[in-house]
């Protein structure tokens, strides 16, 4: 399984094409306009938040109640009642959908919201400071490179109850390193620049210099990154409960949605129970990586369209 | 760049160190390995003998001490589920997760770069469209639903299909019954679990490469050269590509940590005796020595990949200055 | 002897009893738990020759199968019945099963009772060991010694009361008992998971560290050789005295993904699995499988239930547990879970159906959703329903956890439907699922739940429930918490009737008085049997031979019987 990949970045210098100009933030308006260039990107958006909406406010769109099973009625494919059909103890599965998607989504995003915010701030600290906070910092990020995720997250589990918090902080606690390392790299390449210098001569402390003038530079990675969190997350979860360490019942996410109908993968007739989960995480996780690219696309001042 | 080298491996030694003693403290508390004997006739006896046995009324710190020192001597212990010597188990289970990483790795760069290079190089055309579809396609499936469709339309689908006697790609094991060495029964094991392996990879790896070589084609030195006259071909292959390549290097050896993850689902799915099916029936039976084992033996794997990435770093660019 | 099944349960350990003869099982009586998907009666000639693969879900932990390590039903059924001779089998394919004298002995074995119960085996002339020496009194004395005196035995269980055995002649054993100690249930002796081990290979050395990882010798018509991680693979013994076998190999390939196993089945990868009964299992078999058969069979020695910790609040009132009862539509959910296979009603004893002679399989059949029963026993004991629709008394909900095991989607659907069942009663039961090892290893034993969902496996035609109800038998300081008794279930007028069945001499009173324990145990709600856990036997048609399923010894114990059509 592979995690929010990062952008090309170790200990070297590759963060911002030769020769560029750091964007501003005043270039606010040359940013979006170059965003919305990105038609894939925007109908990304507008996806999104149409699936947000939609799983959050489950509680009044969904046709039933959550996980309300009806034995009396037998399984079925889509129909006029049911409109993602009905799986084995007649649950309703646009209902189960809706309200997996809660779960899927608001692990994906706070996964990605929390690694973020950690991996930006030990990132921050090492690229600036340099030294010997800078080399414990990077040994830390090789701990936690070097820990294998499962290990880590099936004891953390067994031990934290199996709960979508429990989920987010795992998760969050294994996805920051990323996000570090590419923020420490743009550190380290930016802080040399003749802005941050001159920031530092006017007497600007040191929060405020990376706050304020180094970090809108990095904007770019790290939101790219952070989108490919989202994605990684969510679907590191299904594969989490494919493997048994998952989310139980009756809690309900795309994941466990997807591994109830394992075996409906092989079958014409109950394949719906497999379309329906894999189509809705197959598209947040392409709306979220296009999300990425249009990012990227319109940070990179250099990019032609 | 020897003192770079050792120097970096100085540094990962007590890393490695202090990540042994977090995942025996979080194995250790976590299971009880004496839980299997609590349902039986003699329980209170056997529960302290074993208890004494496996050395379970020292402290934390006293056994994950034993343990490290015994290790560095070569004796990892003895599995509680098995007691057989971990080293063996260990031993026996890399064998096959090494060919598969092996065969993965090098198909995966191959793909990956040859569709990333090319999509960049073709960049909005219909086949870089095409590639870039497929590969979001792929990077948003889970692996096990990856694996599974793929055994059900490939091997189960034709067999029934058109009533083959047996499959063309096979989806149990790396051999046939009675055969092994590396010939065509053995290919037709390998195609669906390398596959089920590097697919997320191939497709990340891809657009990865599409991106790095899209920044390195629109570079300063670049365009320079273009202006000079140069032609295409040599300033993709001989001037961007291998620029291009260094971002590539970080990421392939920091994913191989996760396909080492990744091995767990693909060697499930597929019935192959590997270090991914050693480490799922060793979480879920509590077994910490052999938890322990594979994990350094993984934790190396990791660190040693790393290193050989730095090299590569230096090799395709002589310009890189590792401080 | 306690194992882990396919789908982890619990086991039931036979307890004591004075049988005197063997029961065997009743007719095939057409109950509403039972089935069939094709015939599993055969006769013709078996072809010579040929291999074939096997599914296998589970790889044992070892082969050692008098040591600890060895609770594996897959290993006794692949690998143990093979290779070890068992003094008695329980025989047959299908739903009835019969203890009958196994190929190592030469008759039934004569048990007296006086002065001393004192058993007498004959061995069969002809019996050796693979490498030719013969199978004799000493094996039968190195076991008992084994079971009794060794230090890391499983199940003691019937051994420990042993006096002496002693060897008129090589081919004789007498087995005597302690003055005043009895073991009804001696069928299990040198049978079962324990069986008969060679002497002269393994006395006076480590048994566990010359058995734990394979062994090339045997005494049944198999050898057995173990590829870690990936197979076991069964070649005939060339001095087997019995019947050689057909096939030339038999590969029991270790798959755990069961959608997989699947595949590898429909492909051809795998002649034959034994999967458990999962929702898509039952409904690929309703399906059809071309160029397959398949056996279905609910009259296992299998029991899923709902157990109760009957010391744990809410629990610890009858009527809150007989109200919970009333709430559960068993016969809807067990139709729905298993009702393509024609399994259409609950089950209405906690015991297997193996050992129904032995039971009141009517004991629970009162126990039918009946809201207006829940609503009048309820009320009748101060509770009250608040706005939430939740009873409560004094300031307490009725609310309660579920255990069961994690990875199981059948047991997942069933907490599911139940959760919505009792909310509708009133009740709030919310799940936590766990590994099978720390349900079985600590939250059980240690009563450290309220009501958990599992299955008992019994591992021999015996009845016996003192060990799991009788209130000595509540893991306590005083038995070291090794009791088997996790209900802890405490009922003065049920003990004496449990340990006659244990203990009576008088097979007709044994029968009676464990009817009387069922229908005592029904009253008092002790737990809520659910759904019989049929074995699904599915094999291509180029098998042949007597296949089908033997729900003690696993389904492959008569391979030595089958044949392959190429």
């Amino acid at each position: 399984m592979t995690t929010a990949p990062p952008l090309p970045n170790v200990d070297t210098e590759l963060a911002l094409p030769a020769g560029a100009e750091p964007v501003a933030r005043s270039n606010w308006q040359l940013f979006r306009r170059r965003f919305f260039r990105h038609k894939l990107a925007l109908i990304s958006i507008v996806v999104l938040l149409f699936l947000i909406v939609v799983c959050f406010g489950a509680k009044w769109i969904a046709p039933y109640p959550k996980n309300q099973t009806n034995l009396l009625i037998t399984p079925g494919g889509p129909s006029a009642k049911h409109w993602f059909g009905t799986n084995g103890v007649g649950q309703d599965m646009l209902t189960q959908v809706l309200y997996g998607g809660q779960i899927s989504l608001k692990i994906g995003l706070a996964v990605a919201f929390f690694s973020t915010i950690v991996g930006v701030f030990v990132g921050a600290l090492a690229g600036f400071y340099r030294g010997w906070l800078d080399q414990g910092l990077s040994r830390l990020v090789d701990l936690f490179l070097i820990v294998p995720e499962l290990a880590i997250v099936g004891i953390a589990i067994q031990r934290l109850g199996a709960t979508d918090t429990s989920f987010i902080i795992v998760l969050a606690a294994l996805g920051w390193m990323y996000i570090a390392r590419v923020v420490r790299g743009q550190v380290l390449s930016i802080r040399e620049k003749e802005f941050v210098e001159a920031a530092r001569a006017s007497g600007a402390s040191t929060p405020r210099i990376i706050v304020r003038h180094i970090l809108p530079n990095c904007i770019g990675p790290i939101m790219v990154n952070a989108t490919l969190a989202i994605a990684a997350a969510v679907i590191f979860e299904a594969t989490l409960t494919y493997l048994g360490l998952g989310l139980q019942p009756p809690a309900t996410s795309w994941g466990i949605l997807l591994n109830q109908a394992e075996s409906a993968v092989t079958s014409t007739s109950q394949f719906y129970l497999v379309f329906f989960p894999g189509l809705f995480l197959v598209v947040t996780v392409l709306c979220v990586n296009f999300l990425g690219d249009g990012l990227r696309d319109a940070f990179d001042p250099q990019s032609e369209h | 760049m020897l003192t770079y080298i050792v120097r970096r491996i100085v540094y990962s030694v007590p890393v490695l160190i202090v990540a042994s003693f977090l995942v025996f403290w979080g194995v250790r508390t976590t299971y009880d390995p004496t839980a299997k004997y609590r349902n039986n006739r003699d329980a209170a006896r056997v529960i302290a003998e074993k208890k004494h046995e496996l050395g379970l009324d020292k402290s934390i710190v006293a056994q994950w001490w034993t343990w490290l020192t015994d290790a560095l001597h070569g004796n990892f212990g003895t599995s509680y589920r098995t007691n057989d010597s971990v080293s063996s188990m260990l031993r026996h289970a890399l064998w096959p997760s090494i060919q598969l990483m092996f065969f993965g790795t090098i198909f995966a760069l191959i793909i990956a770069i040859g569709v990333g290079v090319y999509s960049a190089v073709k960049q909005y055309s219909a086949g870089d469209y095409f590639f870039t579809g497929t590969s979001y396609f792929f990077i948003a499936m889970p692996a096990f639903l990856f694996g599974l469709l793929a055994i059900a339309l490939l091997v189960t689908l034709p067999v029934e299909k058109f009533h083959l006697s047996e499959p063309i790609l096979y989806s149990v094991g790396l051999h046939s019954n009675g055969q092994s060495g590396f010939n065509l029964d053995y290919i037709r094991h390998l195609v669906l679990p390398v596959a089920t392996l590097v697919v997320q990879s191939v497709a990340v790896w891809s657009r990865f490469q599409r991106a790095s070589m899209l920044d390195v084609l629109n570079a300063d030195y670049v365009r320079t050269a273009r202006a000079k006259g140069v032609s295409e071909r040599t300033v993709i292959f001989r001037h961007a590509f291998r620029n291009a390549l260094i971002p590539l290097v970080t990421v392939v050896a920091l994913d191989t940590a996760f396909l080492i993850g990744g091995l767990v689902i693909t060697e499930q799915i597929f019935a192959i005796s590997g270090m991914g099916r050693l480490f799922l029936d060793s979480l879920q039976g509590g077994d910490a020595p052999v938890l322990l084992g594979w994990f350094l033996v993984v934790a190396i794997f990791v660190v040693v990949f790393n290193l050989c990435a730095d090299l590569a770093y230096s090799i395709l660019d002589p310009r890189i200055r590792v401080s | 002897m306690t194992f882990t099944r396919r789908t982890p349960v619990r086991l039931l350990i036979a307890g004591l009893a004075a049988a005197t003869v063997l029961a065997a099982c009743g007719s095939s009586s057409k109950s509403s738990n039972s089935g069939s998907g094709s015939t599993t009666s055969f006769s013709g000639t078996v072809p010579q020759g040929g291999a074939i693969t096997i599914g296998a879900e589970q790889e044992p932990d070892c082969f050692d199968w008098l040591g600890t390590c060895a609770g594996s039903s897959w290993g006794y059924w692949m690998a143990e019945v093979n290779t070890i001779p068992l003094a008695i089998q329980a025989s047959g394919v299908g739903p009835d099963l019969k203890n009958t004298p196994g190929p190592v002995l030469a008759g039934e074995p004569t048990v007296t009772t006086d002065p001393v119960e004192t058993i007498t085996y004959k061995i069969n002339p002809d019996a050796v060991w693979s490498d030719k020496v013969p199978i004799t009194c000493a094996d039968f004395q190195y076991t008992a010694d084994q079971q009794q005196n060794s230090k890391d035995i499983y199940d003691r269980t019937g051994y420990t009361g042993i006096a002496s055995v002693t060897c008129p002649d090589p081919k004789t054993v007498v087995v005597k008992y302690k003055q005043g100690e009895t073991f009804a249930t001696w069928q299990l002796l040198f049978s079962g998971t324990v069986g008969i081990m060679p002497s002269h290979i393994l006395k006076g050395k480590d048994r566990d560290t010359l058995m734990k990882d394979g062994y090339t010798w045997s005494g049944g018509p198999w050898l057995a050789k173990w590829n870690k991680g990936d197979s076991i693979v069964l070649t005939p013994n060339a001095n087997y005295w019995g019947n050689k076998p057909h096939l030339d190999q038999v590969t029991f390939k270790f798959l755990a993904d069961t959608s997989a196993e699947f595949q590898a089945f429909k492909s051809g990868q795998v002649s034959m699995i034994y999967p458990q009964p999962q929702l898509d299992v039952v409904d690929a078999i309703s399906a059809g499988l071309p160029d397959a058969n398949s056996v279905y069979n609910a009259k296992t020695a299998s029991a899923e239930a709902l157990w109760i910790n009957n010391q744990k609040p809410p629990f610890n009132d009858k009527v809150f547990r007989q109200a919970v009862a009333y709430a559960i539509d068993r016969d809807a959910i067990v139709n729905r879970l298993f009702g393509k296979l024609g399994v259409t009603q609950a089950v209405n004893s906690l015991n297997p159906y193996v050992v129904k002679d032995y039971s009141d399989p009517n004991a629970w059949s009162n126990y039918k959703l009946d809201l207006n029963k829940v609503n009048s026993l309820m009320t009748g004991a101060g509770w009250t329903k608040g706005s939430d629709g939740i009873w409560a008394k004094g300031g307490q909900k009725a609310t309660f956890t579920i255990n069961s095991t994690t990875s199981n989607k059948r047991r997942e659907l069933t907490e599911t439907v139940m959760q919505q069942m009792l909310k509708t009663a009133g009740f709030d039961m919310k799940i936590a699922n766990q590994k099978a090892s720390q349900l079985f290893g600590e939250t059980a034993p240690n009563g450290d739940y309220q009501m958990a969902l599992y299955a008992n496996n019994l591992t021999s035609i015996q009845p016996g429930e003192c060990n799991l109800f009788c209130s000595q038998n509540i893991p306590t300081a005083a038995n070291g918490n090794s009791g088997n008794n996790w209900y802890r279930v405490s009922i003065p007028e049920l003990d004496p009737l449990l340990k006659s069945v244990d203990t009576n001499l008088d097979d007709s009173v044994r029968k009676s008085d464990a009817a009387k324990a069922d229908d005592i145990m029904a009253e008092n709600q002790v737990s809520l049997p659910l759904d019989p856990l049929p074995d699904i036997v599915i094999w291509s048609k180029k098998l042949v031979g007597p296949i089908g399923d033997n729900s003690i010894e696993g389904p492959f114990w008569n391979i030595d019987q089958w044949g392959v059509n190429s």
